[in-house]
């Protein structure tokens, strides 16, 4: 395979990025943007856009798409509750497929598209973080032994809520449960989970969590947590804790912050990802010039599943991967449901 | 002029050492007994501090007539017995912390101090929250409660720092009996930082733990708190007593509120870097003599505690339920701590929020 010949199933909440990232590589052709014809007229209406601002056809029916064979890969690329649907039926069609993060919101979805993959021979990618160089770096210096054994890691994720109103996610599709699944845990806990299991390489056990909406009025009246304390005990007596959450102002420059503490039996480490930074003093202020380390990991990562789906190998990253990071959130909430310490399943 | 202040500490161990040094620097203050069952040290101690003088008969130094204050440093278990005897002699006192092992030592300890007068005419009892006088506290604290980042709703606090546990298998902080366990003994920092900067105690904790270096450990040399306080508020509290090179300290405190986020972090300051020596960080200098000069301000009746027993109570009951937490693997709500009563609680965040 030369080229990759790709169409998004829906084209809502990050399609924008994801269509640009892949239109940019010249070995990917962009088929075509589809909504389900039955979709809400939000969804279609932000699907068309996409594809218009890309220059993408749009059409409405997408299953279309790869049981014609017209696209090697799907990108799925709709709400979360919508994911483990489209993707599905792309597998079933025989098209790889990408989905958009969380891989699903519920456990069972999740098991059904690893399920499908497998039974279907096919790729099933999934958005992540695992490339971000920091945690890249970190895990150098895991594999190099320079920490010993990690014993513990702290990982701090927040996203500035100033950027909510103007950025490229509708609230209602993070804010909404029919359309998002959860609140931020949803949203964001997989990133931490996928970190913590790329440092370690060892599997959660047990969760346990507190969340709530503190801070943002669309969480609070929506009646989703918009933040969260986490901690994880992995296997091998490893611990793990987590702080995340949509704040009115994190605290970094870039739409997300992020940071990890690393502790070992022979040394520490920590990693930012808006590490290395420039600091600009002038008459409006202080500025701190970091590159979006979203969009870093998103880019590296968007290239390496195209890397491999050419040379006719699979990712580093897939649905195996991303139902661990569903299996923890699905453990957190239930820890919020009772009160106690959730086992993974 | 005004007479010194004649205090007697109680105690030998390093931190009393640590304490007369930080009085000795204090010119209102005149050390005027080094107390403790051990002599040769209350004598070693004693010479530290000009004018002081060693004595084992600990009751007779804590209710001399010529001493007004009293200063409790011994083992945990020493707190509450010598802060009645001090109280009910008529001194003002500090102790070191954690104040207390449970919530009933404590309110003797306030109900002998504090409430050991007419019409609440007692003396004071201040404890030794340290924390709280580290200038880079200090200056979160003053941001957080005038209002700067509106309320503040979550709090992530990483307190890491390299040594080993001092005495070996001797020290009696190995001993959970003896000091609480670990987040009774050292969280207390971190938990009563969390009371002061949210403003309102924990109610909620889930906590868990490891042992860095030796499995065998009694008590773990690492752990972490998560609470989520009266006010919902949520936190993730962790502690680590294990890196690797003695010296090494990685503090750092995020406070997110509802219209902006403080944060301070001991990477961001300069330092020496030498062979030679390694002092602590900037942010956490002169923290002991602000105190305890501090605790000379309210005993002369100039200042009232920044530290109120109210929030001390607030914060044991939450380190109680942490050590709780970690011994069964369970989140834990203080209201099953013994003695934990539900109106206390309201009056320490409303302490805590001034």
């Amino acid at each position: 395979m030369s080229s990759l010949r790709i169409g998004f199933a829906s084209g809502v909440r990050h399609a924008a990025d994801y269509l640009r990232i892949l239109g940019d590589d010249p070995r990917v052709e962009l088929v075509a943007v589809t909504e389900e014809p039955d979709a809400p007229e939000c969804m279609r209406a932000a699907s068309r856009a996409a594809a218009e601002t890309a220059g993408v056809p749009y059409r409405e029916a997408p299953d279309a798409l790869a049981e014609a064979g017209a696209v090697d890969v799907v990108v799925v690329c709709a709400e979360p509750t919508r994911h483990a649907r489209l993707a599905l039926a792309a597998l079933g069609a025989g098209a790889h497929v990408l989905v958009d993060k969380p891989l699903a919101t519920t456990l069972a979805d999740a098991d059904a598209l690893v399920a499908a993959a497998e039974r279907a021979g096919r790729v099933c990618a999934v958005v992540n973080r695992t490339h971000a160089p920091a945690l890249r770096r970190a895990r150098a210096w895991v594999d190099a032994g320079h920490i010993g054994l990690p014993r513990h890691l702290d990982l701090e994720f927040f996203a500035s809520g100033a950027h909510f109103g103007t950025s490229v996610e509708r609230p209602e599709l993070v804010v909404d449960r029919e359309l998002s699944g959860g609140g931020e845990l949803m949203n964001f806990l997989g990133y931490l989970a996928d970190a913590v299991h790329h440092l370690t390489g060892l599997a959660t056990r047990e969760v346990h969590a507190f969340a709530a909406p503190l801070f943002l009025p669309t969480h609070v009246e929506a009646g989703v947590e918009d933040a969260a304390v986490v901690t994880l005990a992995l296997e091998r007596g490893v611990t793990a804790t987590i702080t995340l959450g949509r704040i009115p102002y994190a605290p970094g420059g870039t739409p997300t912050t992020s940071s990890i503490r690393l502790l070992g039996s022979h040394g520490h480490a920590v990693v930012d990802d808006e590490q290395p930074a420039v600091t600009r003093f002038g008459a409006d202020g202080t500025t701190t010039s970091a590159p979006d380390a979203g969009q870093v990991a998103l880019e590296a990562y968007l290239r390496h599943v195209v890397d491999a789906l050419v040379a006719g190998g699979v990712p580093d990253y897939t649905a195996v991967d991303a139902r661990a990071a569903v299996a923890v959130i699905d453990a957190a909430y239930r820890s919020l449901e009772t009160g106690d310490v959730a086992d993974v399943r | 002029m005004t007479l010194p202040v004649a205090v007697a500490v109680v105690g030998t161990g390093d931190f009393a050492r640590q304490h007369l040094l930080a009085l000795a620097s204090i010119p209102e203050v005149e050390v005027r007994w080094v107390a403790g069952t051990d002599l040769a040290r209350a004598t070693a101690l004693s010479a530290l501090v000009p004018g002081a003088r060693p004595t084992t008969d600990v009751a007779g130094a804590v209710t001399d007539p010529a001493v007004e204050a009293v200063d409790v440093v011994t083992a945990t278990p020493g707190h509450a017995p010598w802060t009645i005897a001090a109280g009910r002699a008529g001194k003002h006192v500090h102790v070191e912390k954690p104040a207390a092992l449970s919530l009933a030592d404590l309110d003797e300890m306030v109900a002998g101090t504090e409430g050991n007068g007419v019409d609440g005419t007692g003396t004071t009892l201040m404890v030794g929250q340290t924390v709280r006088f580290q200038p880079a506290v200090t200056a979160l604290a003053a941001a957080a409660h005038a209002g700067q980042i509106g309320d503040p709703r979550l709090l992530h606090v990483t307190w890491y720092t390299g040594h080993a546990w001092p005495m070996g298998w001797r020290a009696w902080h190995l001993d959970p009996t003896l000091s609480g366990g670990h987040p009774v003994h050292n969280g207390t920092h971190i938990i009563d930082l969390a009371t002061w900067l949210l403003g309102a105690p924990p109610v909620e904790v889930f906590a868990r733990g490891f042992p860095t270096f030796a499995p065998d450990m009694p008590i773990p040399d690492s752990f972490h708190v998560q609470a989520r306080t009266a006010d919902g508020a949520l936190a993730t509290l962790e502690l680590c007593y294990a890196l690797r090179r003695r010296g090494d300290m990685l503090r750092r405190v995020v406070l997110v509120g509802t219209e902006g986020t403080l944060r301070h972090s001991t990477e961001e300051e300069p330092g020496l870097v030498s062979d030679a020596a390694k002092p602590g960080p900037v942010s956490l200098e002169g923290a002991l003599r602000l105190q305890l000069a501090h605790w000379i301000d309210v005993v002369r009746g100039r200042a009232e505690a920044v530290v109120k027993t109210a929030e001390v109570r607030g914060a044991l009951a939450a380190a109680l339920a942490a050590q709780r937490s970690l011994e069964t693997g369970r989140r834990v709500h203080v209201s099953e701590i013994e003695g934990y009563d539900g109106e206390r609680s309201s009056a320490a965040r409303a302490g805590g929020a001034a």
